[in-house]
């Protein structure tokens, strides 16, 4: 077609700039999509790039191949010089350099199809049987108390769950059953691991391992262990090598996350977040608390506006009115019957002194009377008329001469005192005895 | 929060808050929490509550910052490297 308008000799030629020849030729090659078998024989992949390039070849071309990193990514292949790929794309031209190149839509390993065909069909067997029913996966456990993890006890992967455990909820303990990850022996330790971790009380367990090829990850696609899973009464979480690599365990898991970290967060909550809950806890306490006082408080309010409380006096008002009139009255009834008794009391008070005063004065005449009789016959006033009493050593009066001998003393009492003497002679009424 | 499983009884209330574990204890403080919340408590007995609240507050704070997180291998014998920046060290 184009020939066509290639001009015959001697006109100026029918002609193409560059650019609408590469133009051409790029809108032709683009129109054909091939899969292509060969060997990767450079590789050259930098993080600022937009792309990967590679060459692939067989023993007789060699072909450049250019990959956008979102294909590659999605591909899960970490491509290496020898590898032995199958590239499906279609070719196409880089004008500015007028380079060939073949765009990669897909990539994948050569001579592992039916490996990855199997793990497919297997994928396909435990789907139709149920086990990656979202149904039935387990709940996890919200706060965990003990923590199992299945995983290689070296590498990064261990670590980097005990680390973030550690970090967020150190109050669970971590139960780590450290099995091979790697060869044909895996697949039975891991299922170990699982049950050791089952029996030994665990809560949740983590199944994990760090990133790594296609081959690495095969033993946590095995059947057996997929099974394994489901069979265990509690919760697994896969953190399997890096996305978008997929295991069997990670779909049949109850919960299936990117990385070993990833798992472990999924699992525990986090300290700042839980701290969070307990402030707000805090708060939601206080303010309960607040109002029951402040409704007790309103009771109490009530209760100080009523009247009885306010103004105590008023409850005893009638009665204390009541109280001050009958005051009032008895006040005025006792001294109106009492004055007519007052009266007739104070006369016979009057009466009763003025007869005492006379029978006093009767009693006093006859005293005096009696009185001065009483002086004429006592024996002091005998004694005034010139008469003397005596009385022995034993102040016994003398009333006979018989009472004393010649030699006693007696005392002789006048009416103005009184003397000793010595009996010398005894004498009768007529003389001398 | 989903608290609801652990045992939070009144009768558990007596006792000492350490003896909790941490799902115990975070249960009873959530029960706690929603009782002042219904005000239907007498005034004594929402006092009562209050203080436990906080003594539980106060212990599962301390928890949470001071727990030494226990680690033990049930199987294999974990691989302690010397580079603390990326790996765990500290495991007894």
């Amino acid at each position: 077609m184009l020939l066509e308008h290639v001009s015959s000799p001697g006109e100026t030629p029918q002609h193409l700039m560059v650019s609408e020849a590469l133009g051409v030729a790029k809108a032709r090659l683009e129109s054909l999509t091939l899969c292509i078998l060969g060997e990767v024989s450079e590789v050259n992949s930098k993080s600022g790039y937009k792309a990967v390039y590679f060459t692939i070849k067989d023993q007789g071309a060699s072909l450049p191949c250019m990959m956008w990193n979102n294909r590659y990514a999605h591909s899960g292949m970490q491509l290496q010089v020898g590898m032995k790929v199958l590239v499906t794309g279609r070719f196409t031209l880089y004008a500015p350099k007028g380079r060939m190149n073949f765009d990669v839509f897909s990539l994948a390993p050569f001579g592992q199809g039916d490996l990855r065909l199997k793990i497919e069909q297997l994928s396909r067997k435990l789907q139709a049987e149920g086990l990656m029913d979202p149904a039935i996966k387990r709940r996890l456990p919200q706060l965990p108390e003990c923590i199992g993890v299945v995983t290689s006890p070296r590498g990064d992967a261990i670590h980097d769950v005990l680390r973030t455990l550690r970090r967020r909820f150190p109050v669970a303990k971590v139960l780590v059953a450290g099995v091979p990850v790697e060869g044909a022996q895996a697949p039975q330790a891991l299922i170990s691991g699982l049950r050791v971790c089952e029996s030994a009380g665990c809560d949740v367990v983590l199944l994990v391992r760090g990133g790594g090829s296609f081959e690495d990850l095969l033993p946590f696609s095995d059947e057996a262990l997929a099974r394994q899973i489901r069979a265990l009464r509690v919760p697994v979480v896969t953190g399997i090598g890096h996305e978008p690599d997929t295991t069997i365990a990670d779909l049949v898991a109850d919960f299936r996350a990117s990385t070993p970290t990833g798992a472990a967060q999924a699992v525990v909550p986090e300290k700042e977040t839980l701290k969070a809950t307990l402030e707000g806890m805090l708060v939601r306490m206080s303010s309960a608390q607040e109002r029951i006082l402040a409704v007790h408080e309103g009771r109490l309010g009530l209760l100080a506006q009523h009247p009885c409380m306010k103004d105590p006096m008023n409850l005893f008002a009638a009665d204390a009115l009541t109280l001050d009139m009958l005051g009032e009255r008895l006040e005025s009834a006792i001294p109106r019957t009492f004055q007519g008794l007052h009266a007739s009391l104070d006369i016979s008070s009057q009466r009763l002194v003025s007869l005492g005063k006379m029978m006093l004065e009767s009693y006093g005449t006859d005293i005096a009377l009696k009185a001065s009789r009483l002086h004429d016959v006592s024996p002091l006033t005998v004694l005034a008329r010139g008469y003397s009493m005596t009385r022995d050593s034993q102040g016994d009066l003398v009333r006979s001469v018989a009472q004393v001998q010649k030699g006693d003393q007696v005392t002789v009492f006048l009416s103005d005192g009184s003397f000793d003497c010595s009996v010398t002679r005894m004498q009768g009424p007529q003389g001398r005895l | 929060m989903d608290v609801q499983n652990a045992s939070s009884s009144s009768n558990n209330q007596c006792q000492d808050v350490t003896s909790l574990r941490f799902k115990e204890a975070l249960a009873q403080l959530d029960q706690i929490v929603s009782s002042l919340e219904s005000n239907t408590l007498e005034l004594e007995e929402s006092l009562r509550e209050y203080k436990r609240g906080v003594e539980l507050l106060t212990y599962l704070r301390e928890k949470l910052d001071g727990a030494q997180q226990e680690v033990d291998m049930l199987m294999g014998k974990l691989d302690v490297r010397g580079d603390d920046t990326t790996t765990d060290t500290s495991l007894s």
